[in-house]
C-alpha cells in the first residue's frame, strides 16, 4: 500500500485527532509528550478511546503514529529560541514545581521517549541534542530567577 | 639521493594514510552495514539535506550567544560538533555507496571510458580526503567556523553524485536509483 493511500484512510481520523484533542495542548512540546506517552513501548501501537470508537483501533493508533511523526518535525525545524519556548509552555502546564522537571528531564533524560518509532537516525540525534541543550538554559534562567528572589 | 628521502617518505605516507581512508570508507562501513541492515531501512522523516541546515545553520548559534553564558556556548560548540562530525560521516557514507553501486555495475559492463573513470576515482578520492579533513576542522575549530567550507564541501558531493548517477544511467539505467531522495545536494547556508 503506497504511503499517500495510506494517508488518504487515516486522514480523518488525523484531521479529528487535531481538531478535538491536540489543539487544546498548550503547544508542540505537550503534543509530543502526550502523543508519545499514549503509545504502549512494548509495541508500539498507540491507543485513543475516542478515537478507536470512532474509526477503528488500528486507524488510530495509525492517525496517532502520523500525528506524531508530524509534531515532532515541527519542533526538530523550529529554532532553538521557539524549542526553548515551547518547552517552557510544557513545563509550566503540568502541575509539578519547573525546578522538579527540569531536574528530573535533565538526569532521568525522560525526553528520549518522545521519539516517534519511525525516526530517522540523525534526525533523533539532532532533536535529543537541542532538548538538551534547551533544557540547560531553561534550567539557567530558571536558578537566576530563584537567585533574584532570594535576594530581594 | 639522499635528498630525496624525505620527499619519498612523504609520499609514501600520504599514500598509507588514502589507503587507510578508502579502506575505512568502502569495506568497513560496507561491512558494519551488512551486520546492521535495520538502519537502512527506517522510514526518513526529515531529508538529510534539512537535517544539515539545522545542524550548520546560523540561527541557533546566533541566539545562543547574545542570549545565553559562556557554559552554554562551550555546551552549544560540543553538541553541535558531534552532530556535526555524525552528520559529515553519514554523508561520506552515502558517497562511498554511490561508488560502490558504480563499482558493481561498472564491473560488468562493456562499455566504459577509461579516462572517465579515472578522473571519477580521483574525485572520490579527493572527496574522502576533503571529508575527513571537514571532520578534523570541525573537531578543532567548532562546526559554526566550518560551516562555509563544509557548505563548499558538499556542493562538490552534490557535483560528484551527479556524474556518478550520469555514469551509472550510461552503464546501468536499471540501478540509477540507488541513492534515495535524502542525499544531500549540498545547501548548506553559510
Amino acid at each position: 500500500m503506497s504511503l499517500e493511500r495510506r494517508n488518504i484512510d487515516i486522514e480523518p481520523a488525523m484531521t479529528d485527532l487535531r481538531s478535538r484533542t491536540l489543539s487544546r495542548l498548550p503547544g508542540d512540546f505537550s503534543r509530543l509528550v502526550y502523543l508519545a506517552s499514549s503509545r504502549d513501548l512494548s509495541t508500539g501501537r498507540y491507543s485513543h478511546d475516542g478515537l478507536a470508537f470512532h474509526f477503528s483501533e488500528t486507524v488510530a493508533s495509525k492517525a496517532m503514529a502520523a500525528c506524531h511523526t508530524e509534531v515532532f518535525d515541527r519542533l526538530l525545524f523550529c529554532s532553538l529560541e521557539e524549542l526553548i519556548e515551547e518547552l517552557g509552555k510544557y513545563i509550566s502546564s503540568t502541575e509539578v514545581r519547573p525546578g522538579d522537571v527540569l531536574r528530573s528531564w535533565k538526569h532521568l533524560g525522560s525526553y528520549r521517549v518522545t521519539i516517534p518509532l519511525e525516526c530517522d537516525e540523525m534526525a533523533a540525534e539532532v532533536f535529543l541534542s537541542n532538548v538538551k541543550i534547551a533544557l540547560a538554559i531553561l534550567q539557567r534562567r530558571h536558578e537566576s530567577v530563584l537567585q533574584d528572589e532570594q535576594s530581594a | 639521493m639522499s635528498q630525496l628521502l624525505p620527499y619519498l617518505f612523504l609520499g609514501l605516507l600520504l599514500f598509507a594514510v588514502l589507503a587507510w581512508w578508502v579502506w575505512d570508507t568502502i569495506v568497513h562501513r560496507a561491512a558494519a552495514e551488512v551486520l546492521a541492515p535495520h538502519r537502512s531501512r527506517v522510514k526518513s522523516v526529515a531529508s538529510h539535506r534539512d537535517l544539515g541546515e539545522r545542524i550548520f545553520g546560523p540561527e541557533d548559534w546566533d541566539f545562543v550567544s547574545r542570549e545565553t553564558s559562556w557554559e552554554i556556548h562551550r555546551m552549544f560548540q560540543r553538541e553541535r560538533t558531534v552532530l556535526a562530525i555524525s552528520w559529515l560521516r553519514r554523508t561520506r557514507l552515502q558517497v562511498s555507496q554511490v561508488m560502490r553501486a558504480h563499482l558493481a555495475v561498472a564491473q560488468k559492463s562493456e562499455d566504459l571510458k577509461l579516462t572517465t573513470e579515472i578522473r571519477l576515482a580521483m574525485s572520490y578520492l579527493l572527496f574522502l580526503v576533503l571529508c575527513n579533513s571537514l571532520i578534523g576542522w570541525i573537531r578543532l575549530l567548532g562546526p559554526v567556523r566550518a560551516r562555509k567550507i563544509v557548505g563548499q564541501t558538499l556542493q562538490w558531493a552534490a557535483q560528484l553524485r551527479g556524474a556518478f548517477e550520469q555514469l551509472m544511467a550510461r552503464v546501468d539505467p536499471e540501478s540509477c536509483g540507488v541513492v534515495g531522495p535524502n542525499f544531500n545536494r549540498g545547501t548548506v547556508r553559510s
